[in-house]
């Protein structure tokens, strides 16, 4: 045969060669996975509601790595860092040696969870989709670290405060609500979204609940068609003028003309964690003050059956 | 002349009309006109959300358009385009640290009495400046501005912007990252009429001036040496277009955000059609480029509502294809590529 | 009487390398003028130089002013060049690319006038091209285009017209009507003519003056019969050659004796 022919043969060889072992490496042998301890001793949480949740339980002592942006509860702050909420450090994590990782399926790179798994860590996703999911996986947490009742009674105090919220706003009249949590460009919360849930919770009606992505771009012919009576803005850092100079032109929109424009940090209501209720609370005293104020600010029109707050 | 650009001028205040008067939510219009002073929902959105968009939209596309036909006149290469001089890229890199470090400082113009303009595209366009002396700096050799030196400047810069902005992407939070994206791909909101008022202001302007240079413009691509023999200062008039250029994408991509594609497919589309003076080339492109992101812009409004895409998308996905089938239909025999 | 092309000395050096290393030329209006050189002699830095492409060190004067005193359009209007070379990306038609050697006498802002159209419909008259007008440049052989070019040239109204090879890429027919085209352009319009030139016998037969360029320098300045001797040939070309005068008497051609 030619040297033409003698080459390619060679070139194609090799390079079969190399895919072979190529495959040989990366589907090789998975380290064996940890037998499935009774009680996680050591815990890497890869999102801040995890956190808070670990925290709430009461096993915030086992947590041995957190993200960058896990900052509540303050004790949270001092533990180490594993990398941020899109971009764990797989290296950190896995030198932390933990027992189990826990994280948040929308914001964990799958490929990068199958890749701790290979290299011999357990991980669980847990689903922060809908209101359901936060609170089944509040108890999920807790069954996996060996407390299934702590999780159980968080979860009914929860609850418990959800309901109470629900039943504070029942007779006042469903107001609609924008929330905004970026300006420029507008990003609002849209539907499928555990705080499109919290809108509805607290008597208001999201104006982009129909939409089917959870948070979109909205054009901004939208805030004047269905004229939301609140408007709460979620970025960082907003100040109270600010946000009202901001749809000030829009004078068709009651929440405009109202002066029902409220900035509000994003924190609290943003994470998918054991603070849904308290971030209900806080939404429902924007979207129905009446309904929170002193029973003396007697509108006289039945709006404001409300009770004082309860703790 | 008159007639392509008379027609073409036609479409355009069609398009900006039909684009007005599209869009996801149904719109009475003529309740939106008898009620444009008082604060009516349909007249606010007409008027305050639509109609600007639409201003700016024609604005942009315009712009983007006239400055890809000068650019690959300028660096003699049918693949230029605004994009590639880096200027954008440096505009966007201001405008994401704004966004990232001052979101919400205001800038008061005349005192407050004709209303304030948020910090960002202000960074934005600092970022564009700054990005433009640092080209030319890089480019300029023996005191000429060398199409190739300007292309590779260019490149090189974007690259290292590109890297930049991805290092910022990976330390943001969720909010600022959906304000990254928005440098990245384009969006024409915006409801100040002040601000669309300083872009027309910015681009007419800076489009009659490159106009008055058509003569030039097909001189110098003819060649450095051909064009100097013909009776063109060659460096004074590569440094002049480098700056008019920059600064016009530098406002834009301010306002706007990158917006892509524009300015590399219009030009080719209209020397299919109307040749290659730029005496006809230029005007024709301009008006083209802005019917081309009227109706971009209202598709990204209506096709995924209540959602609104990145208009960038839209450009590319629509653009593309369509320069394809004009390529196929005309053959090569006009593009001597 | 001013000279229309004087150089005193001119040097130019490109990347360390003495391209043109003392060259004085005076060049008279109406003359027509062959520059010789091998490769690499300095013809077309020369040409380059006399047009303004380049600057060297050294004075050069047109008409008596000193070139760096010329505008660029000015210049446009006193000479034209055929370059050697033409790399052109953009689809323009004949028709576009000869009325752009109107542009200097135009406002920049107007069309073309008449007198314009009917300057470019006389130069493509002149080189034959005007049959193929409206067809792209890149669709055009390479002699067609080098005419194109010629006409473009010729639109400039120049007095001096610089052609570099300008028979580089036409068959024989096109390269002795090109010649006999500048004869006439010499005699009748009284344009002076620089060319530099490859084929020695082709210039000999035309031009009344031939300037023989050798590593930078004037070598032979004069007459085709003063310059083409068969030692100047040996010393410059390095190849041996017989000359012989022609029919006429008048004109030395060169004979290759090429080594058996």
């Amino acid at each position: 045969m030619n040297r033409r022919t003698r080459t390619f043969i060679v070139y194609f060889f090799a390079s079969l060669l190399f895919v072979l072992l190529d495959l040989e490496v990366v589907a090789g042998e998975a380290l064996p996975q940890p037998a499935q301890a009774a009680v996680p001793r050591k815990v890497v949480s890869l999102a801040p509601s995890v956190t808070e949740t670990l925290f709430a339980l009461g096993f915030g002592d086992r947590l041995v790595g957190v993200t960058t942006y896990c900052d509540y509860p303050v004790e949270a702050q001092r533990l180490p860092k594993i990398g941020g909420f899109m971009n764990p450090s797989l290296e950190v994590i896995v030198a932390k040696k933990p027992d189990v990782v826990i994280g948040v399926n929308t914001a964990t790179d799958p490929a990068k969870a199958k890749e701790m798994e290979r290299l011999g860590l357990r991980v669980t996703l847990i689903s922060v989709a809908s209101l359901n999911d936060i609170l089944t996986g509040i108890k999920s947490i807790a069954r996996l670290m060996g407390s299934p009742q702590t999780g159980e009674k968080l979860v009914v105090k929860i609850d418990a405060n959800i309901q109470a919220i629900k039943k504070r706003v029942a007779a006042a009249p469903r107001r609609r609500v924008l929330l905004a949590v970026g300006i420029r460009p507008l990003v609002v919360v849209g539907g499928r979204n555990f705080i499109d849930e919290l809108i509805t919770l607290a008597g208001g009606e999201n104006i982009a609940g129909n939409a089917t992505q959870p948070w979109l771009n909205l054009p901004e012919e939208y805030v004047v068609a269905k004229a939301p009576q609140v408007i709460i803005e979620a970025g960082m850092g907003s100040e109270r003028q600010q946000s009202g100079k901001r749809w000030a032109d829009l004078k068709s929109v009651p929440a405009v003309t109202d002066g029902r424009v409220y900035s509000y940090p994003s924190d609290k209501i943003l994470r998918p964690g054991p603070r849904v209720g308290d971030a209900l609370t806080e939404l429902a005293g924007l979207i129905h003050p009446e309904c929170f104020t002193n029973p003396s600010n007697d509108r006289g029109n039945g709006e404001s059956r409300c009770e004082s707050p309860k703790p | 002349m008159i007639q392509v650009n008379g027609c073409l001028f036609l479409l355009l205040i069609l398009s900006a009309l039909g684009c007005s008067l599209l869009g996801p939510v149904p719109l009475d219009f003529v309740h939106a006109f008898e009620n444009i002073f008082s604060p009516d929902p349909s007249a606010e959105i007409l008027f305050r959300t639509r109609l600007p968009r639409v201003l700016l939209g024609v604005a942009i596309g315009g712009g983007m358009a006239a400055c890809g036909v000068v650019l690959q006149a300028l660096l003699r290469n049918p693949l230029a385009c605004p994009q590639m001089l880096g200027v954008s890229g440096g505009a966007s890199l201001g405008g994401i640290l704004g966004l990232i470090f001052l979101p919400h400082w205001l800038l008061p113009i005349a005192g407050g009495l004709l209303g304030e303009i948020s910090w960002v595209p202000l960074a934005a366009f600092l970022g564009a400046l700054l990005s433009m002396v640092l080209i030319y700096r890089f480019s300029l050799f023996h005191g000429r501005l060398h199409p190739y030196h300007l292309l590779l400047s260019g490149v090189i810069f974007n690259s290292f912007i590109a890297a930049v902005i991805m290092f910022l992407n990976s330390i943001v939070d969720f909010y600022q990252a959906q304000g990254l994206l928005f440098w990245l791909m384009g969006s024409l909101s915006t409801r100040a009429y002040l601000t669309v008022g300083f872009i027309w202001a910015y681009i007419v302007f800076g489009f009659l001036w490159l106009w008055t240079k058509g003569v030039s413009l097909n001189l110098i691509t003819l060649g450095e040496e051909a064009a100097m023999q013909l009776g063109v200062e060659t460096g004074a008039l590569q440094r002049q277009i480098f700056v008019a250029s920059s600064l016009m994408i530098g406002a834009m991509v301010s306002v706007s955000g990158m917006i892509g594609f524009v300015g590399l497919m219009i030009p080719h589309v209209m020397r299919l059609i109307v040749g290659s003076d730029h005496r006809l080339l230029l005007p024709a492109s301009f008006l083209a480029g802005g019917i081309f992101l009227c109706w971009a812009d209202t598709l990204a409004r209506i096709l995924l509502a209540p959602a609104e895409l990145p208009v960038g998308i839209i450009t590319a996905f629509f653009g593309g294809p369509f320069f394809l089938f004009l390529l196929y239909r005309e053959g090569t025999k006009k593009l001597a590529l | 009487m001013n000279p229309a092309i004087r150089t005193d000395s001119l040097t130019f050096t490109y990347k360390d390398n003495p391209v043109l290393d003392g060259v004085s030329l005076s060049i008279e209006k109406g003359e027509m003028v062959g520059i010789l050189g091998p490769n690499g002699s300095g013809k077309t830095t020369l040409l380059k130089i006399f047009s303004a492409v380049l600057m060297g060190q050294g004075e050069v004067k047109l008409n008596g002013r000193n070139i760096e005193t010329y505008g660029k359009r000015e210049l446009s209007r006193l000479f034209a060049v055929v370059p050697q070379e033409n790399q052109i990306h953009f689809p323009y038609t004949v028709a576009e690319i000869v009325l752009m050697g109107r542009a200097s006498y135009h406002s920049p802002l107007a069309l073309e006038g008449k007198r314009d159209l009917e300057v470019a419909r006389a130069s493509m008259e002149l080189t034959d091209s005007l049959s193929f007008s409206d067809r792209y440049l890149h669709e055009l052989s390479g002699g067609e285009k080098q005419r194109v070019i010629i006409a473009r040239a010729l639109a400039q109204e120049p007095e001096i017209l610089l052609l570099d090879e300008p028979s580089a890429f036409l068959d024989l027919k096109h390269q002795v009507q090109v010649f006999e085209l500048m004869r006439r352009l010499n005699r009748e319009h009284s344009l002076t003519i620089v060319a530099a030139l490859h084929d020695l016998n082709l210039a000999a037969l035309f031009f009344p003056r031939l300037v023989m360029l050798r590593d930078g320098r004037v070598y032979r300045d004069g007459s085709p019969k003063e310059v083409l001797t068969e030692e100047t040939i040996e010393e410059v070309y390095g190849i041996r050659v017989r000359v012989e005068p022609d029919p006429s008497g008048e004109r030395p051609q060169l004979f290759i004796c090429p080594s058996p």
